[in-house]
């Protein structure tokens, strides 16, 4: 028994690192336990001093238990709370033990959980020792992640007679988690808005390959049929073709818009000036490279905006690659970026990035948001085209027009969040 | 086996049957390779012909396919086709001997007349390489004295020029004269002269 009991000590030291060992451990000695006290009581105390070690132990283990710093309760094979720790009651919200004790864990369990729940439980009663994650609500309607390690207890005959469970939050370490997972989705999303121009090159070469196919098969056709001698069932293999290369355009295509449609934006109040500086510091690096200053004329008093952060950004991104291409391909000797926002009209924020570079010839000025429409020999001409897509999805405008200095300026606006509009007119109703 | 053959590479299946359908409509010999690699291992170089190729594919490109074919001095004429963005890749393949190339998309006839220019192409420099094959076959059944004679009279040299330049006689210069012209299948002096400048040229 002592060495049992020692041994527990140890495991509990140990606890960080493995609270099903000292699951184990703790059913051992239980187990052992009981069946010490079964079997004493069916020899009548003749032993007095035998019980006196056993109580001496149990008392022993009973302050382990009580000062364990970890929720310990004993559960019945219908989800009776048998008896539980102190923690335990802290961590199910409970004033004194009657508040559970007694009652059916079910109670603290968040229903949707509860069959899972119940197949655990019938599980450690068959006798496996388990590990699971539920939802409690505590008996003061508080939500919180749990984790409990479970193990069946013994008698001396194998009988499984309870569950211990040794079970703590995890609701910090699952908001964690669920944090991790949200930022790594956000971050596919900015890597698929980024590779949007490689996109766009993508799919112009996808396309051409059924495309020059058809114009082959239907040139040959036709080719044929002028140099005459050729019976029409021969064109029926090729006019197959054709058909089939045209479906595989259609294919493509329709990647492309079920692709579009998954960017969505999702909306949320916005502090616009922060998105301006994020977006600073992406660029950072290239606007050195090109010796590009870049001035911000930011008004701190802006409303949120109802924006999708990262699909502003990328329209930001786009707007000051842009600048810096221009300046640098133009060679300008000036090469600046000023960045401002101000309020708009009632409910709208205006971003204008205004350029010292060539700006952009009066005449192209209505093409420049045309998809593929470039004046670079490298370029793909999708940048504006996402970017007035999606300020336009957030009811927003963009416009381009030159700079009387001769750069360009591009302008969009924002709608303020409606529940920033709200709280402002509040604001305003309470000055008047 | 002599009849030119247009080779076209690509590893888009659809796109290589349809310019097989589209050559073979001005009657020229198609052959298609779904890789660089398959066609490396099944070209004969002693094939005559050209080939077309995508610049974009796929494990080895066109652009290495050219070098491989280049670093084996295999000669053959190739026509790059490129898709959008890709002229930038062309022009440099031209600039490294391709022989043209043609952007995606493109006019059918102008395809086919630049395919029909360098199977020409690939006809003359054929010839030109038997040709030379056979002078060099020719210059080497003479014996170093007729070589002799032969540089002298090419040089416009008289027979008694020679005979004097080599310390002969007339008469064997005579004789060795009509030797020189009867093993190089020469009529004239004019298409010695005409032979041993070729030589020179390609040497
Ligand atoms: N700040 C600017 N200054 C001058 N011209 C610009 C500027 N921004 C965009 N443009 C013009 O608009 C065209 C389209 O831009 P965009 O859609 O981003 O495609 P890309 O950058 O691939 O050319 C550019 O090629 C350029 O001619
Ligand atoms: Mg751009």
């Amino acid at each position: 028994m002592l060495p049992a009991s020692d041994m527990l000590w140890l495991a509990l030291v140990v606890l960080g690192g493995s609270l099903a060992a000292v699951l184990i451990v703790l059913g051992v000695v239980l187990a052992r336990l009981r069946d010490t006290e079964r079997r004493l009581d069916e020899k009548e105390s003749r032993h007095e001093s035998v019980l006196d070690r056993l109580q001496e132990n149990e008392y022993r283990l009973r302050t382990i238990i009580e000062s364990e710093p970890e929720c310990v309760k004993l559960q019945a094979e219908d989800g009776t709370v048998l008896e539980i720790n102190p923690a335990g009651l802290r961590l199910v919200d409970a004033n004194q033990p009657a508040d559970i004790i007694g009652r059916k864990i079910f109670s603290v369990v968040a229903p949707e959980y509860i069959d899972i729940y119940r197949e655990n439980m019938r599980r450690v009663f068959a006798g496996e020792a388990m590990v699971y994650e539920f939802r409690a609500i505590t008996l003061k309607n508080r939500v919180a992640w749990m984790e409990t390690h479970a193990a069946p207890l013994r008698d001396a005959r194998g009988n499984i007679y309870a569950l211990l469970g040794i079970t703590r939050d995890i609701t910090e370490h699952k908001q964690a988690e669920e944090q991790a997972r949200r930022h790594q989705t956000e971050l596919a999303r900015v890597a698929r808005l980024s590779t949007m121009g490689e996109m766009a090159t993508g799919i112009a070469h996808e396309l051409n390959q059924p495309l020059s196919a058809i114009a082959n098969f239907s040139r040959g056709c036709i080719r044929r049929l002028r140099g005459g001698g050729m019976s029409p069932v021969e064109l029926i293999e090729p006019l197959e073709e054709v058909c089939e290369q045209a479906e595989r355009a259609g294919d493509i295509l329709r990647h492309v818009r079920d692709f579009v449609r998954k960017s969505e934006p999702r909306l949320k109040p916005m502090d616009v000036n922060q998105i301006v500086r994020a977006v600073v510091k992406f660029t950072e690096h290239e606007a050195r490279q090109q010796r590009t200053l870049v001035r911000l004329h930011l008004d701190p008093q802006l409303p949120k905006v109802a924006a999708d952060a990262i699909m502003i950004e990328q329209v930001m991104v786009n707007l000051v690659r842009n600048a810096i291409e221009a300046m640098s391909e133009a060679n300008s000797a000036r090469r600046e970026i000023a960045i401002h926002s101000r309020l708009f009209g009632a409910d709208s924020v205006e971003i204008e990035i205004v350029d010292s570079g060539p700006g952009i010839d009066g005449n192209l000025i209505d093409q420049v948001f045309d998809q593929f429409f470039t004046t670079k020999p490298e370029g793909v001409g999708m940048g504006l085209a996402i970017s007035r897509s999606i300020i336009e999805s957030h009811g927003g405008t963009v416009r381009a027009e030159s700079s009387r200095d001769g750069g360009a300026i591009l302008r969009f606006t924002l709608k303020i969040s409606p529940q920033q509009s709200n709280r402002r007119e509040r604001a305003d109703s309470i000055h008047s | 086996m002599n009849e030119p053959t247009v080779f076209i590479v690509d590893d888009d299946q659809a796109v290589a049957r349809s310019l097989r359908w589209l050559i073979e409509s001005v009657r020229l010999r198609v052959e298609t390779y779904a890789s660089a690699q398959a066609f490396i291992d099944g070209y004969d170089a002693a094939r005559p012909g050209c080939l077309v190729l995508d610049v974009r594919m796929p494990g080895m490109s066109g652009i290495e396919l050219q070098e491989r074919l280049a670093a084996q001095r295999i000669r053959i004429p190739i026509i790059f086709i490129t898709g959008h963005g890709d002229v930038q890749m062309a022009v440099r393949a031209v600039q490294a001997g391709a022989f043209d190339f043609v952007e995606k998309p493109f006019n059918d006839q102008d395809l086919l007349d630049r395919i029909q220019r360098a199977i020409a192409r690939d006809g003359e420099c054929r010839d030109r390489d038997l040709h030379q094959a056979r002078l060099r076959t020719l210059f080497a059944s003479l014996t170093p004295r007729e070589r002799e004679v032969l540089e002298l009279v090419v040089d416009g040299l008289s027979n008694k020029a020679v005979a004097n330049a080599l310390g002969l006689s007339a008469k064997t210069v005579e004789v060795h004269r009509a030797k020189v012209m009867e093993k190089m299948h020469a009529r004239s002096v004019s298409d010695l002269v005409k032979m041993a400048m070729q030589r020179q040229a390609w040497d």
